[in-house]
C-alpha cells in the first residue's frame, strides 16, 4: 500500500482530466464593455426595445456598484474591460437532429463522456446544449411541446414568448441586485427558458450542460424558470470546461418562479478547470441564483456538487413567500490544490408555516480553503416557520481552511430555527476499520467520503448521480492525512 | 476642560481628550497616544461594520455626552440604599464609583500574595506596563482603543504565585453622574503561575435622568496553571448603556471559567468577550444567560483564540426574549494552523417569549488545523406547548408553569456557577422577570 503522503501528492498533482480546447470558428465582441458593447450584443441577438433598456438599465446600476469585501478570500483582480462580452460559435443553421452538428462539437462531448447520443439514450433527458453562449442543439423538443413545456434557449424565447419574458424576467434577481448580477443584466449572452404550464409535471429531467469555451469570453448565462400553479420540473445543470491558463469569469444568474402548488427541483454539477496545483489560471465562478416560491404551499430545491473552478462564490437561495412554501439546499463542496470555495444559501421565510431545510457537506484538501457561509430570516409574519441546518466540514491535510459563518436571524416567536456545524478529519478509526478488513486506504477514503457526502448525492436525479459520484471519486479518492 | 463638549464634538474635532493632556508624567501616555491614533483610523462602526452589522450603536450615541468622567462621591449611607446585594453571598468587597476604586466603602482581603489597587496608583508596575493594551483582540476594537485613550481610572489586581482567596471577591461598579457621561473604566487582572481566583462582578446605576454610556475595558491575564473564576452581572438600570470588553491570555494549563449575565434592563448591553489561547492543555468555559425586556439589546461577541495545540474550549450562551427586546449573539471559533488536537465547542440557544422579540446569530467557525474536533449549535424556537400542557394538567398555573420551564431553559448555565448564593440570586431574578413579562 502506497503511503498516504503519496497520494496526497498524487491528488493534488492530478492533471484536469477534461481540459482540451476545441476549435470552432467565433463570432466575437470588441474587447471592452461600455454601452456600445450592449446594444452590439443586443443588435446581434435580434432583440426587442424593452430588453435592450433593460439590459441599460442593469449597465447603469453596475457602474455605480464596487466589488464587496466581506467575501472570505481575497479578491482576484478583475479588469472587466479586457474581456469581451459576446462569442457565439459561428454556424447559426437551425438544426433537426444531431447528425447536422458541427462534428468537432460532438467529439468534445464524447471526450467529455457526455455524448449527446448516451444522453439521448439515457431514458428521458432531453438537452439543450449550451456550447459557450449560444443554443446549437435541442433534443425532446417536439415531445414537451405536445404539453405545452417551453424548453428553449433564452434568445428563442425572447423571440418566440416575449410575453412570459418580460413578466418574469429580474423579478427575482433584480438587475441592481449585485455587481456581478447587474453585469449579467447589461450583457448576458443567452441561456436556458423553461416554462411549465399549470398541472403539468414535466415526463423528463432537463439538461443543460453549459461548456465555456473561448479564451478571454466572460459567460453570462440567464437562466429562467417557471413552474405553473400545481407544475413540477427537475432541471439539470451540468459543467466542464476545457484548460486555459488565464482565468475567465462566470457571472451567470439563474431566476426561478414557482407559483401555487409548483416544484421546481434544480441540481448542478460544477466541475469547471481549478487552475493548476499553484492556482494558476482557473474559472471564477460568480454566480448569482434564486427561487422565489411565490404561491402557496410550492417548493424550490437545489442540489450543487462544486468541484471545479478557482473561485467558487454563490448562494442559491430561496424566498418563501407563498404560505406552505417549502425550500431546500442540498450542496457538496469540494476544493483541492489552491482552490476557494465561499458558498451556501439564503432562505427568507416571509409566509406562514414555511419550511426549509440546509444540508451542506464541504470537503477541503491540500491547501484550498472551503466556506459555507448562509442565512436563515424569519420575517416577522412568517408563524410556525421552520428551518434545519447542518452543515459538516472535512479537512484532509494540515494546510487546509473549512469555515462555517452562518447568519441567522428570527423575527417570530412561534418559528424554530435550528443550525448545527462540525468539522474534524477522516476518523482514523474508520480508516483502520477498513484497512483491518482488507481495503486499502485509498479505497477506504473514497468510501468514507461518499458515504459523508450521500446524503446530498442521494438528492440527485439518476442520472446526475452516476456523474457526481465519478467527480468526486476524481477529486479525492485516495486522500487521507 | 473638554467637559462641555459631546461625544460627537469630540470625534468629529478629533481634540485630544483631557486626560491625555494631563497624564504627561505617565509611563503608559505613549500607549494611549497610540490607541488615540488606532481609533481614529478605525473610526466610528457603523451597521455596516460586519461586527456591528446588528447593533447600530450611533443611535446609542445620539445624545450628548460629556467626557469629563466625574469623581462621583457616595457616602456609606447612600450605599446601602444602592441596591448591590447579593443576598447570602459571603464575600470581599471592592466598591468602584465612576470606575474609581473607594477603599472606605470595599472590604479588600488583608495584604498578602494579592495586590487590590487603583489602576492609576500602579502606573510604574512591570506587569501593567508588560500587558497594558497589548492584547492581540483589542487592536481591532474601536470602543477598546478609545478606552486605553481616554480612561480615567479602574481596577488593579496581582495575585502572586500560587495566591488565593478563602471567599470570592465582589466587585461592585457603581456609576453615578449630574448630566449624560461618557464613562471609560478600564482593570487589568494578572494571576502569575498557580495563582487562583473566584471573582463576581455587578454593576448598578444611581442616576434618575443622565445617561451613562459605560465603555469598559478589562484585560485578563493566567500565567501557567492559573484558575480564575469570573462572573460578571449585568443588571444597569434602564438608561444605561454598555459596551463591556473582557480580553483574557491564557498561558499554559490555566482554565478560565466565565460567566455573563444580562439581566433587565440596560438599554444597550454589548459585550466583546475574547480569549487568546497561547499555551497549550488549557480549558476555557464561556458561559452567558441573557434575559432580556422591554426594549432592551443584548449583544454577545464571543472570539475563542486557539493558537496552539491541545486546548479544549467549550462555549454556551442561552438567551430568554421577552417583550420587544433583541438579541444579537456572534461566537467565533478560530483555530490556527498549529493548533492541532484542539476540541472546541460552542452552542447558542434562545427562546423567544413575545410576538416582538427578536434574535440575530451568528456562529462562527474558522478552522486551519485538520486533527480537530469543532462544531457549533444554534436554536431558537418558544414554549414547548407540551411542555406547558403536562405542567397545566398537574394543577400548575401558567405562570408558575412558564417560570419553571425559563428556569429549566437556564439551569444549564445556573447549574455551572459554584457560588450557591448567586444561584439561588439567579433563580430569583428570573422568577422576577419572568412572571413580571406574563403579568403585563
Amino acid at each position: 500500500m502506497r503511503n498516504s503522503n503519496e497520494i496526497i501528492d498524487d491528488i493534488a498533482n492530478k492533471e484536469y482530466e477534461f481540459g482540451f480546447t476545441t476549435d470552432i470558428e467565433m463570432d466575437i465582441a470588441p474587447v471592452g464593455l461600455n454601452e456600445d458593447t450592449i446594444r452590439f450584443i443586443s443588435a446581434k441577438k435580434q432583440e426587442p426595445e424593452w430588453l435592450l433598456e433593460w439590459r441599460l438599465k442593469g449597465f447603469a446600476a453596475f457602474k455605480k456598484m464596487k466589488f464587496p469585501n466581506w467575501q472570505h478570500f481575497k479578491m482576484p483582480e478583475l479588469d472587466l474591460q479586457k474581456l469581451s462580452y459576446y462569442a457565439a460559435p459561428k454556424e447559426k443553421k437551425k438544426l433537426n437532429s444531431l447528425d447536422e452538428v458541427d462534428p468537432e462539437l460532438l467529439a468534445t462531448f464524447d471526450k467529455l463522456g457526455i455524448s449527446l447520443k448516451e444522453q439521448k439514450v439515457l431514458a428521458g433527458v432531453a438537452v439543450d446544449v449550451v456550447f459557450d453562449s449560444v443554443s446549437v442543439a435541442t433534443t425532446y423538443r417536439a415531445k414537451l411541446e405536445e404539453l405545452g413545456i417551453i424548453f428553449c434557449s433564452f434568445g428563442e424565447a425572447v423571440k418566440h414568448h416575449p410575453e412570459l419574458v418580460k413578466k418574469y424576467l429580474g423579478t427575482v434577481v433584480p438587475h441592481s441586485d449585485n455587481i456581478f448580477a447587474a453585469l449579467n443584466a447589461a450583457v448576458f449572452s443567452d441561456g436556458s427558458f423553461v416554462y411549465i404550464p399549470k398541472g403539468v409535471r414535466s415526463p423528463m429531467e432537463l439538461s443543460t450542460y453549459f461548456r465555456i469555451n473561448a479564451e478571454n469570453t466572460g459567460q453570462f448565462e440567464r437562466t429562467l424558470i417557471i413552474a405553473d400553479e400545481s407544475a413540477y420540473v427537475s432541471y439539470l445543470e451540468g459543467c466542464t470546461a476545457p484548460k486555459r491558463d488565464e482565468n475567465q469569469l462566470h457571472a451567470a444568474v439563474v431566476e426561478l418562479v414557482a407559483l401555487d402548488h409548483g416544484e421546481i427541483k434544480y441540481s448542478t454539477v460544477q466541475n469547471w478547470y481549478p487552475g493548476d496545483k499553484d492556482g494558476n489560471g482557473g474559472i471564477f465562478n460568480f454566480v448569482t441564483k434564486r427561487g422565489i416560491c411565490k404561491g402557496n404551499s410550492s417548493k424550490i430545491s437545489w442540489t450543487q456538487v462544486e468541484t471545479g473552478s478557482a473561485i467558487t462564490w454563490k448562494y442559491p437561495s430561496v424566498i418563501l413567500q407563498g404560505d406552505n412554501s417549502e425550500g431546500e439546499f442540498y450542496s457538496v463542496a469540494v476544493t483541492r490544490n489552491k482552490q476557494i470555495a465561499d458558498t451556501g444559501t439564503k432562505i427568507y421565510h416571509l409566509g406562514k408555516n414555511t419550511r426549509s431545510r440546509i444540508i451542506s457537506k464541504g470537503i477541503s484538501a491540500g491547501h484550498s480553503d472551503n466556506t459555507y457561509r448562509g442565512l436563515v430570516q424569519v420575517g416577522p409574519r412568517a408563524a410556525n416557520a421552520r428551518n434545519y441546518t447542518q452543515c459538516d466540514s472535512l479537512l484532509i491535510g494540515d494546510r487546509c481552511g473549512a469555515h462555517t459563518f452562518p447568519y441567522i436571524e428570527s423575527r417570530n416567536s412561534t418559528a424554530t430555527v435550528e443550525h448545527e456545524a462540525t468539522t474534524s478529519k477522516i476518523g482514523e478509526d474508520q480508516i483502520f476499520y477498513l484497512n483491518q478488513r482488507g481495503i486499502e486506504t485509498e479505497k477506504a477514503v473514497a468510501l468514507i467520503v461518499n458515504g459523508y457526502a450521500k446524503e446530498v448525492l442521494n438528492q440527485l436525479p439518476m442520472e446526475f448521480a452516476v456523474e457526481a459520484q465519478k467527480l468526486l471519486s476524481i477529486t479525492l479518492e485516495g486522500s487521507v492525512g | 476642560m473638554t467637559s462641555d463638549k459631546s461625544f460627537f464634538d469630540f470625534i468629529s474635532n478629533g481634540l485630544p481628550g483631557p486626560e491625555l493632556r494631563e497624564d504627561a508624567d505617565n509611563a503608559i501616555l505613549p500607549a494611549r497616544q497610540l490607541a488615540f491614533s488606532r481609533f481614529r483610523a478605525l473610526g466610528l462602526p457603523s451597521v455596516k461594520t460586519e461586527e456591528w452589522r446588528y447593533t447600530n450603536i450611533q443611535r446609542f450615541l445620539k445624545d450628548s455626552f460629556s467626557l469629563a468622567q466625574e469623581e462621583g462621591t457616595i457616602t456609606a449611607e447612600q450605599l446601602k440604599t444602592v441596591n448591590t446585594k447579593i443576598p447570602q453571598l459571603d464575600s470581599y468587597t471592592a466598591v468602584l464609583v465612576n470606575g474609581r476604586l473607594q477603599i472606605a466603602l470595599s472590604k479588600l482581603p488583608a495584604e498578602g500574595k494579592i495586590t487590590i489597587s487603583k489602576l492609576s496608583d500602579a502606573a510604574n508596575n512591570t506587569q501593567l506596563q508588560l500587558w497594558f493594551d497589548k492584547h492581540p483582540h483589542l487592536q481591532q476594537q474601536p470602543f477598546a482603543a478609545l478606552n486605553a485613550a481616554l480612561f480615567a481610572d479602574g481596577l488593579f489586581i496581582e495575585a502572586g504565585q500560587n495566591a488565593s482567596l478563602d471567599k470570592p471577591l465582589h466587585i461592585i461598579h457603581i456609576y453615578t453622574t449630574a448630566e449624560n457621561a461618557f464613562i471609560q473604566p478600564r482593570h487589568l487582572l494578572v494571576l502569575h503561575k498557580g495563582a487562583t481566583l473566584e471573582i463576581v462582578e455587578s454593576s448598578v446605576g444611581m442616576n434618575e435622568t443622565a445617561i451613562a454610556f459605560v465603555n469598559s475595558v478589562t484585560e485578563i491575564i493566567l500565567e501557567e496553571n492559573a484558575e480564575l473564576w469570573h462572573y460578571n452581572l449585568q443588571s444597569s438600570e434602564k438608561n444605561s448603556r454598555h459596551i463591556y470588553h473582557t480580553s483574557t491570555v491564557q498561558k499554559a494549563d490555566s482554565r478560565y471559567h466565565h460567566f455573563n449575565f444580562t439581566l433587565p434592563s440596560a438599554e444597550l448591553t454589548r459585550n466583546n468577550l475574547s480569549v487568546a489561547l497561547t499555551g497549550s492543555n488549557t480549558e476555557t468555559n464561556l458561559h452567558g444567560l441573557y434575559l432580556a425586556t422591554d426594549e432592551q439589546h443584548v449583544d454577545n461577541h464571543t472570539f475563542v483564540d486557539h493558537l496552539v495545540p491541545n486546548c479544549n474550549s467549550n462555549e454556551l450562551y442561552k438567551g430568554v426574549l421577552l417583550d420587544n427586546s433583541n438579541g444579537v449573539f456572534t461566537g467565533k471559533i478560530h483555530v490556527h494552523q498549529d493548533a492541532q488536537k484542539t476540541n472546541a465547542f460552542q452552542q447558542n440557544n434562545n427562546l423567544l417569549m413575545s410576538e416582538k422579540a427578536s434574535i440575530n446569530s451568528q456562529p462562527q467557525l474558522e478552522i486551519y488545523a485538520d486533527d480537530v474536533k469543532c462544531s457549533h449549535g444554534f436554536t431558537v424556537g418558544r414554549f414547548s406547548e407540551e411542555s406547558l400542557f403536562y405542567l397545566r394538567s398537574r394543577g400548575i398555573g401558567e405562570e408558575a408553569a412558564k417560570t419553571l420551564l425559563v428556569n429549566a431553559f437556564a439551569f444549564d448555565i445556573t447549574d455551572q456557577v459554584h457560588i450557591p448564593a448567586l444561584q439561588d440570586f439567579l433563580s430569583e431574578k428570573i422568577r422576577k422577570y419572568v412572571s413580571g413579562a406574563i403579568n403585563n
